[in-house]
């Protein structure tokens, strides 16, 4: 029985404090960048974004989005460009794997990302001193020269997975699958679920009036909605962020 | 000039490179290593009743495996010296009593980036330790460990056979094996189920 | 037969051809490309068993509960304790990478005196003679704990003083705890049963109190909703986090608090929105406009949002005495929802001397902010875990940082109902730390002993038979057996709650309109605004996505 996992980020829950960026890095072991790293060139599996309404004074609105692999659905653009077959849609799950140790390095994927979800290893990892004691050992390290971007948690579905073996069960228990993020986020904003499954939670929000898509037109189908009951909110889905109107690498 | 020559030459060079590539070649490639002490398999499932892999070798109740038993396993028997082999000596004074980790040298070591579990394999599968260890708790010999002086790793990783032709079914843990056993069983499982 | 160069040549044709059929060059390259994905300078995590356990944190007096996943006995991944009654799993982003926090390149590693490396042995026989010279003054950043006791048990026997440093949600209290005599250490807010909810500038949804507790409420009772459960109305001179994300934000000019709250007495009292008769502010409506820059409209409509949704709270995000004076005005003082006291069934805090005067020496704990600059001519010997700059600071002695020692958590400032818990070290120390209760245990070993006095407060809350330990169930204290078998949970990561308790029993005496500004702290301190120390991947983290900013005014 094959699952299609996805998440569904409450915005109007989001309180931007960035706890799921941090226990995202600690979970994957992604190194602190060096000083010479710049926003686009740091490595953010997850990244808070602060948009605004673009009005000043009491009429000014804000609100967070959380930013991650968009885990398209089957025509993701990553996978189609990728000459090392380091990407695939897991037929089992619905995840998006990156092979960080068949990648080459090219960053042809990191071009046909819409939402820039994806990150280069500039640089090999390096901890200070006494902190690679830290390291979680369910993710592997990376070299440089690779890109890397979210894999909803692998080395957690894979606990939950040798957990179901361990206790005789084919299917691993929901319970037991959760990511970091989510784990992490002090609001509850994130829902994660099999979003196969008409039975489950994240099935029904994903569906709900209120719930979108980022650059829907584009046909990613990705299986990260974001749900808002703001309509100015809803209207940003199908426009650049106002960090990326800024910024000029866009 | 004289053909003859040529192909003697020929002949010999080429004659050459088989040899040391098929003789020489694998000898100088692995380097053997001495593990910190001679453990005994067979000692142990003779005279302790530990006669199961799982008894030393167990899964936790999460299905984590505790692969090499930590010294406090050992020291369940070995607190104080039982007999007077040179090999428990140097467990109990050097391991048991300062407290520290025997460093053992694991024949079976995946890199970092592999993930294999063996709950699924084990309970899931019905897979025995033997299909992929070989009978090796049974046998009379201290395992000898050899190393790779490129990769690192132990020569069980590649299998005994430089050639890799006509070996046992367990000798060898590389991708392709697991792949081949995979497509055997008709299990696909894709990039991430196996890595990390 | 001359061996040519010729043959050489032919000779080594036929040895390649014959290579190619060996697996010489197949192998090497395998394992040439093996050992070039092996580079012995990245690291790599440890191998090892890997298990799961409990403490708190105590990086704030938050104290969190931490489920900790440790590989090869170090921890390598935190998250929260969903049964913690208080917190329920919610942590702040600081702590799921405080694991990491303690290989800071700031951590204080080594004993520093005056900007040069030291020895422990140097610095105790500095204070040994310090003490010997005159009185010494031992500050405390979080007081109650087990180690306070020895802290405080030192300044009694060598005639010095003890001091408490309060926090910025303690401060806030501070005019309850003048105005009716409840000691400031007995007195919480009662958010749970609140439904409006006025914050005047205090950072609710970013970093107030209990991280977790407000953020959980908020976001069960009021996110996403158009008419919420619980209002939060957030009165800030900027468009901060919490103003973003509350029902109603009031802009106010900066600093201009005060004003604005004698502007709503006077709406309330004028209006009869509130049975209290009195204090009337002296200001007019008319001047508060001015000072704040709302119309006369806007503020009457701040005071009717406050009264619509009653039980309604004020929490000020310091020690203002105006702000305070709003709570008593709107009954939200020893009643349901606003501001009252906790049980206090372990020891009282040790009360605080509130001048330092002039000691021959200063001993700052690690729970000492750095923000906390002492002025003082006297020897000071501060301990901390993380470097936040040394300054003024004769001798600077590495503390234990996250979870590397065992201490006790006592109940949150701002926590409606007394809590208790025991934080296990979980985390070998990173170097040769020592907290400044074992400090002073090495120079004066009949001082009491930590352990002993946990022990001892798990035997007082055993006797006392009130109050549930949470655990992996929550269970009565009457349904355990014995003093060790609650202590023995505790260890292992429950917390200890009391009953619910009718809050109220004391009043607030006003009898006139509180002027001025904060509760003054005193001559000995200076205080300036000090980023914090973030772990290191939180700190590119934050610059990158641009979250992370100073307060108005203030350059990071």
């Amino acid at each position: 029985m094959s699952a299609r996992y996805g998440m569904v980020i409450d915005l109007d829950r989001c309180t931007g404090c960035g706890a799921c960026m941090v226990a995202c890095a600690a979970e994957n072991n992604v190194p602190p960048a060096p000083p010479r790293a710049t926003p686009r060139t740091g490595l953010t599996p997850m990244l808070v974004h602060k948009v605004t309404n673009g009005m000043e004074g009491t009429a000014r609105r804000e609100v967070f989005i959380p930013v991650t692999c968009m885990q398209c659905g089957d025509e993701t653009p990553c996978v189609s460009v990728c000459p090392q077959q380091a990407v695939q849609v897991d037929k089992a799950t619905g995840i998006v794997m990156q092979m960080p140790q068949r990648c080459l390095g090219c960053r042809y994927c990191m071009v046909a990302c819409p939402y820039h979800a994806r990150y280069f290893n500039w640089w090999d990892p390096a901890w200070p001193a006494g902190m690679e004691k830290s390291l979680n050992p369910g993710v592997a390290v990376r070299m440089r020269g690779v890109v890397e971007k979210c894999n909803l948690c692998h080395a957690r579905l894979h606990s939950a997975k040798e957990k179901a073996a361990a206790a005789g069960r084919k299917e691993l228990d929901p319970a037991d699958y959760i990511p970091a993020c989510l784990e992490a986020c002090p609001t509850g904003a994130i829902l994660f679920g099999n979003l196969a499954d008409e039975n489950d939670a994240v099935f029904s929000v994903a569906h709900s009036p209120d719930a979108f898509r980022l650059l829907a037109r584009l046909g990613t189908e990705p299986k990260v909605y974001y749900k808002s009951g703001q309509a100015w909110v809803k209207a940003l889905a199908e426009h650049h962020s106002e960090r990326a109107k800024e910024s000029k690498h866009v | 000039m004289n053909l003859r020559r040529y192909l003697l030459v020929f002949g010999f060079g080429f004659a050459l490179a088989v040899v040391t590539g098929w003789v020489a070649f694998p000898r100088a490639l692995y380097v053997r290593r001495e593990q910190p002490l001679a453990f005994h398999h067979k000692t142990h499932s003779e005279k302790s009743g530990l006669t199961q892999c799982d008894s030393c070798h167990s899964l936790s109740s999460d299905g984590e495996f505790a692969g090499m038993p930590s010294t406090e396993i050992c020291a369940g028997c070995h607190a104080e010296k039982l007999g007077t082999s040179k090999s428990e000596a140097t467990l109990v004074d050097n391991y048991v009593k300062p407290g520290r980790e025997t460093p053992w040298l694991v024949s079976s070591r995946q890199p970092a980036n592999v993930w294999f579990s063996h709950a699924i394999h084990t309970r899931g599968g019905g897979l025995a330790c033997s299909e992929c260890h070989g009978n090796y708790g049974e046998s009379d010999e201290i395992r000898i460990y050899e190393q790779n002086r490129i990769s690192g790793y132990s020569r069980d990783i590649w299998g005994h056979s430089i050639s890799r032709l006509r070996r046992a079914p367990h000798d060898g843990m590389k991708m392709s094996d697991c792949e081949a056993c995979h497509r055997h069983h008709n299990i696909e499982v894709g990039c991430l189920g196996c890595h990390e | 037969m001359k061996f040519s160069r010729r043959d050489l040549l032919i000779g080594s044709a036929g040895a390649t051809a014959g290579l190619l059929l060996t697996p010489v060059p197949w192998k090497l390259l395998g394992d040439v490309s093996i050992w070039t994905q092996n580079w012995p300078w990245i690291p790599q995590p440890a191998r090892g068993p890997v298990e799961t356990k409990q403490s708190f944190c105590t990086l704030c007096d938050g104290g969190c509960g931490v489920r900790v996943r440790m590989a090869a006995g170090y921890p390598v991944g935190i998250a929260g304790i969903k049964n913690h009654p208080i917190t329920k799993g919610a942590l702040c982003p600081l702590a799921f990478a405080a694991h990491q926090l303690n290989w800071h390149p700031q951590r204080l590693r080594e004993v520093r005196h005056r900007g040069r490396a030291a020895s422990w042995g140097e610095a105790q026989a500095a204070f040994e003679k310090a003490c010997g010279e005159g009185p010494v003054a031992v500050i405390d950043g979080r007081s109650g704990r087990a180690a306070s006791s020895v802290l405080e048990a030192f300044a009694r026997k060598q005639n010095g003083s003890y001091h408490v440093v309060l926090g910025a949600e303690s401060e806030g209290l501070a005019p309850y705890a003048d105005w009716s005599g409840v000691p400031v250490a007995a007195l919480g807010y009662d958010l749970e049963n609140a439904r409006t909810v006025v914050s005047f500038g205090a950072p609710m949804l970013d970093g107030w109190g209990t991280p977790g507790r407000f953020t959980r409420l908020w976001s069960e009772r009021a996110a996403g909703a158009a008419d919420p459960q619980l209002r939060l109305i957030q009165v800030d001179s900027s468009l901060s986090r919490t103003a973003a994300l509350a029902w109603k934000w009031v802009s106010i000019r900066e600093g201009s608090e005060t004003e604005l709250a004698a502007g709503v007495a006077r709406v309330l009292l004028e209006e009869h929105l509130v049975s209290s008769h009195g204090p009337m502010p002296q200001l007019s409506l008319a001047e508060v406009a001015a000072q704040t820059s709302l119309t006369t409209e806007a503020i009457r409509d701040l005071a009717r949002n406050m009264v619509e949704n009653r039980p309604v709270m004020v929490i000020a995000a310091d020690g203002n005495p105006a702000v305070a004076a709003l709570n008593v005005l709107l009954g939200a003082v020893a009643a349901p929802g606003g501001i009252g006291k906790r049980g206090e069934h372990l020891q009282p805090r040790a009360p605080s001397e509130a001048s330092i005067g002039s000691p021959r020496a200063l001993l700052l704990d690690s729970t000492v902010p750095w923000e906390f600059v002492p002025e003082t001519a006297a020897e000071v010997f501060r301990f901390a875990a993380w470097d936040g700059g040394g300054n003024k600071a004769d001798w600077l002695l590495p503390a234990p940082g996250f979870l590397e020692e065992l201490t006790d958590v006592l109940t949150a400032p701002t926590s409606a109902v007394e809590t208790y818990a025991v934080a296990m070290n979980l985390a070998a120390p990173a170097a040769e730390v020592k907290s400044a209760a074992q400090f002073l245990l090495q120079i004066d070993p009949t001082l009491p002993v930590v352990e002993k006095v946990i022990q001892a407060r798990c035997e007082e809350l055993f006797r006392i038979r009130q109050g549930t330990v949470y655990g992996e169930q929550p269970v009565a204290v009457t349904k355990f057996e014995s003093a060790q078998k609650l202590e023995e949970q505790l260890r292992k990561g429950a917390v200890w709650m009391d009953d619910p308790r009718r809050l109220g029993g004391f009043r607030c005496e006003l009898k006139k309109w509180p002027s001025g500004n904060a509760v003054s702290r005193g001559t000995n301190w200076d205080t300036a605004w000090a980023p914090p120390a973030l772990p290191a991947l939180a700190t590119k983290l934050y610059q990158e996505s641009n979250l992370r900013e100073p307060p108005a005014g203030r350059k990071a």
